[in-house]
């Protein structure tokens, strides 16, 4: 086979992710009409005349069958006819794209500082399993999973940002020039990756952990195999026998953990971008529930799904066409 | 044999007993390879305190629940009135002119009360949402396993596959602002998303198992399915389960912390999430450390001891994982 990856394989995985994209799809239908009353009822004045109430709720489709509201819903959500934000006249989709890059930008840094600070953790503390390193970075590891990270970001803004200990570093979010404007000069693109800092820190303080832990398991795993001892035995390096023979069969269970991981460092970059004013999708999310701003907040939840969907996909495209050992769906 | 006669002779108590030896052993024996564990062992030693708190709160705390500091002596002008709105939240005062060893909060309530009490909240929400997952997660895993490679397996390894491919916070933060912000629709939605993980294992466990010789024995014995996983399935994989549960309890507590920053849980609640809300809505975040810093400590030490149990039951349960 010329490619590793067969058409059949990548034909089942984008299969896959379209029927996980029609259920979240149906889901928001479902939680969207078992809400007591209906959109009209909701975000009216009460004292509207029954015959404005007609006309409004025929403009939105409201009077007519379930079923044909169901499959106006999936057709508009698949062509990203998002409606109209409910406080502004924007169309919903001019909001996701002028925020999409920005949280791109905020989860794949954090993404790709987890997954090698984690992995190259876990690979030195599974080497080392049972030392003081190994036990004490397996518990501070631990530890700073478990922080709600909303908090480990005001401790962060509190140390770094005001003045309470004397140090400015780093701003407290809120992003004067907006973000597109960083790509016009270098001073303006700095000062980006400056907003950039604290946010990322916070994620991935928390989130690295959540690689350490499957790494270190599969490397003491790996180790008590038998062709490690050979390696040994034939007096390689520690160095080679460590990297190039036990950490490189380890990782598989890593790749599946860097799929599960996608969605949970979306959960993190939701709240995150809201602790930071980072002007991103999680942070519209989280607007507009509040202000109750549905037709926003539905499709701010879809694009994250979307989002998370698209980002499995081809997580798991680039490992099954790095790793020859895993299968591709012929015959598992 | 003597031991047998005595046996049948023997109180209840003995005979059920000499009955269940084996299960006393076998949990002596994992409690022996927990102990080795000194993460486990710490893990469980913050746990335990915290259930303590949670059970002996009202003789912890130093005040009630209803009790308001006093606002600087008696208010006997407006602008006494004035002055005294603007005195709490107050830093730690130890009984000069009251006693509020983490200072107040911005209505005149104690820190440390609340606190003791929010561990009620945070232990009511951790054990509900992992209870709840592991009553889905495992018998779904169980039924997936014993019949893997047939539609039934087929049909719930789907439905788990399109789960994990939605985003779970906001699929809560959605679930919860449509259903409202109880404790107890907090408690669903976050169940509704996490047995997926309990489920998943609990199967490749079950897979594994259903090979042994030991269930084809009871198979041709003639045992029905049912009895072979409920009976000789359920109590292997039910370690396992354990290990979830703690795993599902922490991030359950750390979900609904979220949540109360993001202004989505029942504020009324007495939780350490809705204090760190508090603290944030009334923009106290940078200068009442006394307020901020202890729920937040709470919340990460109350998920790190369930995750601390948790990663030790899984060595424990898991032999390989340490040769």
């Amino acid at each position: 086979m010329a490619t590793r990856i067969s058409f059949r394989y990548l034909l089942k995985r984008v299969l896959v992710s379209v029927v996980v994209i029609w259920a979240l799809l149906t889901i928001l239908f479902l939680l969207l009409k078992a809400m007591p009353g209906d959109i009209t009822t909701r975000l009216l004045n009460p004292n509207i005349k029954p015959a404005d109430l007609q006309n409004l709720r025929e403009q939105y489709g409201l009077d007519e069958p379930l079923w044909v509201q169901y499959l106006k819903w999936v057709r508009n959500y698949m062509v990203l006819d998002f409606g109209y934000s409910l406080r502004s006249p924007t169309p919903v989709i001019d909001l996701i794209i002028e925020r999409l890059p920005r949280t791109l930008v905020l989860f794949t840094t954090a993404y790709l500082l987890n997954l090698t600070i984690g992995t190259l953790a876990g690979i030195e503390f599974g080497w080392k399993r049972g030392s003081v390193e190994d036990r004490t970075g397996f518990m501070g590891g631990l530890t700073l999973y478990s922080i709600p990270y909303f908090w480990l970001a005001w401790l962060l803004l509190l140390v770094f940002s005001y003045q309470q200990f004397g140090l400015t570093w780093f701003p407290p979010g809120k992003m004067t020039p907006s973000f597109e404007s960083a790509f016009s000069s270098v001073e303006l693109f700095t000062g980006v990756l400056w907003h950039l800092v604290l946010p990322v820190v916070s994620l991935s303080a928390v989130g690295w952990a959540g690689y350490m832990l499957v790494m270190r398991t599969s490397m003491q795993e790996t180790l008590g195999e038998e062709y490690i001892q050979t390696a040994r035995a034939k007096g390689l390096s520690p160095t080679a026998v460590k990297y190039k023979h036990a950490a490189r069969n380890a990782m598989i269970p890593v790749t599946t953990q860097a799929i599960v991981g996608i969605a949970f460092l979306i959960d993190g970059s939701v709240i995150v971008e809201t602790v930071f004013s980072w002007p991103g999708i999680g942070a519209l999310l989280v607007q507009s529930i509040l202000n109750r701003n549905f037709p926003v907040a539905l499709a701010a939840f879809f694009m994250l799904g979307v989002l998370i969907v698209s980002l499995r996909l081809v997580t798991d495209i680039v490992y099954t066409y790095l790793d020859p050992r895993i299968k591709f769906g012929e015959n598992q | 044999m003597s031991s047998q006669t005595e046996g049948s002779e023997g109180s209840i108590l003995q005979r059920y007993r000499r009955r269940h030896a084996g299960t006393y052993r076998s949990i002596g024996r994992g409690w022996e390879r927990f102990k080795t564990h000194r993460i486990g062992v710490v893990g469980l030693g913050i746990f335990l305190a915290i259930v303590a708190m949670a059970v002996f709160a009202p003789f912890l705390s130093p005040h009630t629940l209803a009790w308001r500091a006093p606002s600087g002596g008696a208010a006997s002008s407006l602008s006494d009135l004035a002055s005294s709105t603007t005195s709490h939240p107050a830093p730690p005062q130890f009984g000069d002119p009251y006693f509020a060893p983490l200072g107040t909060d911005h209505r005149g309530a104690d820190v440390l009360t609340r606190l003791v009490y929010g561990s009620r909240t945070a232990l009511y929400i951790g054990l509900a949402a992992g209870l709840l997952s592991s009553l889905v997660g495992i018998p779904l895993g169980l039924i997936s396993g014993f019949y893997g490679d047939t539609w039934i397996d087929e049909a719930i390894q789907r439905v788990v596959d399109i789960m994990y491919g939605l985003p779970f916070l906001p699929l809560v933060i959605v679930l919860v602002a449509l259903r409202g912000t109880t404790t107890t629709n907090i408690i669903l939605a976050i169940a509704v998303t996490s047995w997926l993980n309990n489920c998943i294992v609990i199967r490749g466990e079950t897979l594994s198992l259903k090979e042994r010789s030991y269930i084809e024995a009871a198979q041709v014995a003639g045992a029905s399915d049912l009895r072979i996983v409920f009976r000789h399935i359920l109590p292997q994989v039910l370690p396992l389960g354990f290990v979830y549960l703690a795993q599902d309890a922490a991030f359950a507590i750390l979900t609904q912390a979220s949540l109360a920053f993001l202004g989505l849980a029942d504020s009324t609640a007495i939780s350490w999430g809705i204090m760190l809300q508090w603290v944030q809505v009334t923009g106290n975040v940078y200068n009442a450390l006394w307020w901020m810093i202890p729920p937040g400590l709470m919340i990460t030490l109350l998920a790190a001891a369930f995750y601390f149990v948790g990663y030790s039951l899984e060595d424990v349960t898991n032999p390989q994982a340490n040769p």
